[in-house]
């Protein structure tokens, strides 16, 4: 089964949720496992939280688009947005250690994106940075 | 008044968050804990059960969270996360910073 959802996104983290739902609702109709949906749809949140929150804050110009793909046993996705490059592959991926009192709070999100997907690419072109990122369908 | 759903067990209070803490409702849980833990319970149980989905920002919040019971003597723990928010946490240590519990009741317990 195949199936495409285009998005335009708001420079406003409430969009977060509507991708989520979105996310939610094109599994429902490509036969996807809920926690697989969700699985993908977190990295997503992961990525556009940072770019609204830092790549875009404070901007009134900023282009977000997505678009998702299901084909072949996968979900694919292309994230554009057009902050300062920011290349999310080259942050450090290990967790901050600490306990409780000493734990930083922060840096966990691109952990989770690189831990859940089996691709992860970026390229900066054309004033506009590229995501794309790949997860393979797990039977439910 | 909070949105948060949420009950005192014998002096520990138990947060019951339904849906998602992304970020775009994480704020919202934090505020509504910090809120709740002002008014004096020290420990914290959060009950996972309606929870099905948890990013960073939501982590974030729940570290904080621990972060305040801490400071006032008490603890945070978690209780009925279900797969998505297990692999969730078991990718950012948080299971074992805080502990996973099957049940409401022996999370209370594991705080004791």
């Amino acid at each position: 089964m195949t199936g495409r959802l285009d998005m335009s996104l708001a420079n406003d983290i409430q969009e977060v949720a509507r991708v989520i739902d979105s996310l939610e609702e094109f599994g429902a109709e490509n036969g996807i496992p809920p926690g697989q949906s969700l699985r993908f749809g977190l990295a997503l949140d992961e990525l556009i939280t940072n770019i609204i929150s830092y790549g875009l804050a404070g901007r009134s110009d900023g282009i977000i688009s997505l678009a998702i793909e299901h084909r072949d046993g996968a979900l694919r996705a292309q994230l554009d947005d057009n902050g300062p490059p920011f290349d999310p592959l080259a942050a450090d991926p290990t967790p901050p250690a600490g306990d409780i009192e000493t734990r930083a709070v922060g840096g966990l999100g691109l952990t989770l994106v690189k831990s859940f997907m089996d691709r992860l690419d970026y390229r900066r072109a054309d004033g506009l940075n590229r995501v794309t990122m790949e997860m393979k369908v797990k039977a439910a | 008044m909070t949105s948060l759903n949420h009950e005192t067990v014998n002096g520990t209070l138990v947060l019951k968050p339904s849906r998602r803490i992304d970020s775009s409702t994480a704020k919202a849980f934090e505020d509504d804990a910090a809120a709740l833990l002002d008014k004096g319970p020290k420990k914290v149980v959060i009950d996972a059960t309606d929870l099905d989905y948890i990013s960073s920002a939501g982590l974030r919040v729940i570290l904080t969270t621990a972060k305040k019971a801490k400071a006032a003597g008490g603890g945070l723990t978690i209780a009925c996360a279900k797969n998505n928010v297990k692999e969730v946490l078991a990718v950012s240590g948080f299971d074992n910073i805080f502990g996973l519990h099957d049940s409401v009741a022996q999370a209370i317990s594991a705080l004791a």
